[in-house]
């Protein structure tokens, strides 16, 4: 159970809610035990099909008479139009609605497309519209970003070509919405790399300089949320950023990006009175990038860590094994 | 305040021997599907707590040969219910912790074994049955299931191997699937199921740093853990990051103090313990709550595996894998 508040019993409280779940118990238990027999009488009707949505309306979770329901629908393929297909649509958008955080669900709704008797590109395309929307309601749904780019896939199958660049997109118009969307920056790392390796980036080294001044903006904008340094951490370490740009242009733009982060911890400071834990984390990383790459560099990183091991102290056993191996 | 938590390990106890008790509230009646796991839930708490013969251990193992399913040799989550790998492992587990699989006649361990297999596709990830969902939380209970049956073979471990590896994210974590989110849950199904087939050095020293200090960034200042940046603590995740820490060797990466008072806050008086403080307790948040304070050394509590999620005097019986 998840978000559910606690309730105080009153013995009072608990006496009608026994006589109205007497009722509803009655109910459930009937149609139970109603489809599960004639599912073991190989009953596959569209009475039967009727009982099974009552039962799944009622509890979204009966793995079980999900599967008694696509076997009935396997049985009548050949009678159901694309009309009972778009209302079968329509029934797991509303049970997703109520309950967009059920696996089964979202199951049955791919199921439902596999084998939808118009399974054309079309309605293919109309799922991503839709998922685009849901995504809009709940913008870190894992279950909607798993399923949109199983969608995508099956459109590709369809098509021939990818749809990464709009994606990009997608990507980017959510993380301008809210930049604390770790889903799409998460995306934004499955697609990048994809890009690169299809040859998709027609100026590589002007993509890398734009990527770095949408990362300065992003700190600037909100130097608190995880999300964006965590994408700097895999961004600057990444060995497609350093060949696009090459060795030099590299380092300056990794260097200016280190002034920058320099400059949020410093403005903190001065607002707060205090440093930005995040900031200090990445300019860890940055300094272990350019000793690694062979520059000498004033190294601030234990000052860093004495600092972090005091401000952030729910993780002070890793600032302390960091210094161990700077020693 | 801190100081005033303790465990309420009599509560606890009393709250799981309850659950089967309520068949007068149509919630009893909703969970049918989750009725074995449930089971397995409820044993391995009362197990942590050390009070293992709460339940008669004859009717648990009736109950979960009820839940065999003839046609396909898994188990269901209730009588008449379908099999799926999710709930075939609970029935494992609770057969392995009370020392008797061998109820499991030949014929049906082996229709077992091979309703586990036959669900692994030809990349190495599993579905959790004929259905089709793929998901690597079904690469664990496959992995743990035939583990526990001591009859993992290279032709499974392999691909499977591979398929987690592949989902590996650019910050430590790992996906449901190649090029899904990462979340905490999936760190313990990945570190698990790797540590069970004795493959963790596939990951480099520098991807194990990573996944810890994407892990340790899970908790939050009031203590306890999120699965996710940038959403709520839950008392589950003190067990999916906890576990996962500990598979690495890097459990003191996060504060235990803080996560167990934090987990204290979230018990019921009445017994039970809920995801977030005040909320309605279940038997699956007991059950990771307990977990995690066994793992962090909390509580007097018999230790678990973080592996399993079993007892470590239970799996410490069980083969490693590869077999010589």
């Amino acid at each position: 159970m998840h978000g559910v508040k606690r309730k105080q019993w009153t013995q009072e409280l608990l006496k009608q809610k026994k006589i109205q779940d007497e009722r509803k118990i009655a109910v459930y238990r009937d149609l139970t035990s109603k489809a599960l027999k004639s599912r073991d009488q190989c009953c596959y009707t569209p009475e039967s099909l009727k009982d099974t949505t009552r039962l799944l309306q009622a509890n979204p979770e009966f793995n079980a008479i999900w599967n008694y329901r696509r076997e009935i629908l396997i049985h009548l393929k050949t009678a159901l139009d694309e009309e009972f297909w778009d209302s079968e649509l329509m029934f797991t958008l509303a049970q997703l609605k109520m309950f967009p955080k059920v696996y089964w669900i979202w199951n049955h709704r791919l199921w439902t497309l596999e084998n939808h008797s118009k399974s054309s590109v079309k309605v293919w395309e109309r799922e991503l519209a839709m998922v685009s929307k849901l995504l809009q309601l709940d913008a870190r749904n894992f279950h909607g970003w798993h399923y949109r780019r199983l969608i995508l896939d099956k459109i590709e199958k369809f098509t021939g070509c990818n749809r990464d660049k709009e994606e990009l997109k997608f990507v980017t118009e959510n993380i301008n919405k809210n930049i604390s969307n770790y889903s799409a920056w998460h995306q934004r790392t499955v697609l990048i790399p994809r890009l690169f390796a299809n040859k998709q980036i027609s100026d590589e080294k002007e993509f890398m300089r734009k990527e770095f001044a949408y990362i300065t903006n992003a700190i600037f904008t909100d130097a608190e949320d995880q999300s964006v340094w965590f994408y700097i951490n895999w961004f600057i370490k990444n060995e497609m950023v350093l060949s696009a740009l090459e060795r030099e242009e590299y380092i300056n733009l990794l260097q200016d990006l280190e002034k920058n982060i320099r400059v949020i911890n410093q403005d903190d400071l001065e607002f707060s009175g205090k440093q930005n834990n995040w900031c200090l984390k990445i300019l860890i990383v940055i300094e272990k990038v350019q000793r690694e790459m062979g520059l000498t560099i004033e190294s601030h990183t234990n000052e860093y860590l004495k600092q972090l091991i005091e401000a952030d102290p729910l993780r002070k056993n890793r600032y302390v094994s960091l210094g161990e191996e700077m020693s | 305040m801190v100081g005033e938590l303790v465990l309420l390990k009599a509560k606890h106890i009393h709250y799981i021997e309850a659950l089967d008790k309520k068949q007068e509230s149509y919630e009893y009646w909703l969970t049918e599907h989750l009725r074995l796991n449930g089971v397995y839930w409820g044993l391995t708490a009362l197990c942590l707590l050390d009070a293992k013969e709460t339940f008669n251990k004859n009717e648990v193992i009736d109950f979960v040969m009820k839940c065999y399913v003839e046609a396909t040799g898994g188990f269901a989550a209730f009588p008449r219910h379908d099999a799926h790998l999710l709930t075939t492992l609970s029935a494992v587990q609770i057969l392995k912790t009370y020392d008797s699989l061998d109820v499991l006649s030949s014929s049906q361990l082996e229709k077992c074994v091979k309703f586990v297999k036959s669900n692994q596709l030809s990349d190495g990830s599993f579905q959790g049955d004929k259905f089709g969902e793929i998901d690597i939380r079904f690469v664990y209970t496959a992995l743990s299931t035939l583990s526990i049956l001591e009859l993992l073979t290279p032709e499974v471990v392999d691909p499977a191997v591979n398929f987690i590896l592949r989902c590996y994210n650019f910050d430590g974590g790992f996906g449901l699937y190649p090029g899904a989110e990462s979340h905490a849950a999936w760190a313990f199904t990945s570190l698990g199921a790797l540590a069970i087939v004795g493959r963790l050095n596939d990951l480099s020293e520098n991807q194990i740093n990573e996944i810890g200090w994407w892990l340790c960034e899970r908790q939050v200042p009031e203590g306890g853990l999120n699965g996710r940046p940038g959403k709520l603590p839950d008392v589950c995740y003190s067990w999916w990051v906890l576990s996962s820490l500990a598979l690495i060797d890097k459990l003191d990466w996060i504060d235990y103090d803080k996560l167990r008072e934090y987990i204290l806050k979230c018990q019921d008086e009445k017994g039970g313990i809920s995801d977030r403080p005040d909320n309605e307790v279940d038997v699956f948040h007991t059950l990771f709550g307990i977990a995690g304070l066994s793992l962090m050394g909390f509580g007097n509590l018999i230790p678990v595996d973080p592996v399993y999620c079993m007892p470590v005097s239970v799996t410490k019986t069980i083969k490693k894998y590869p077999y010589n």
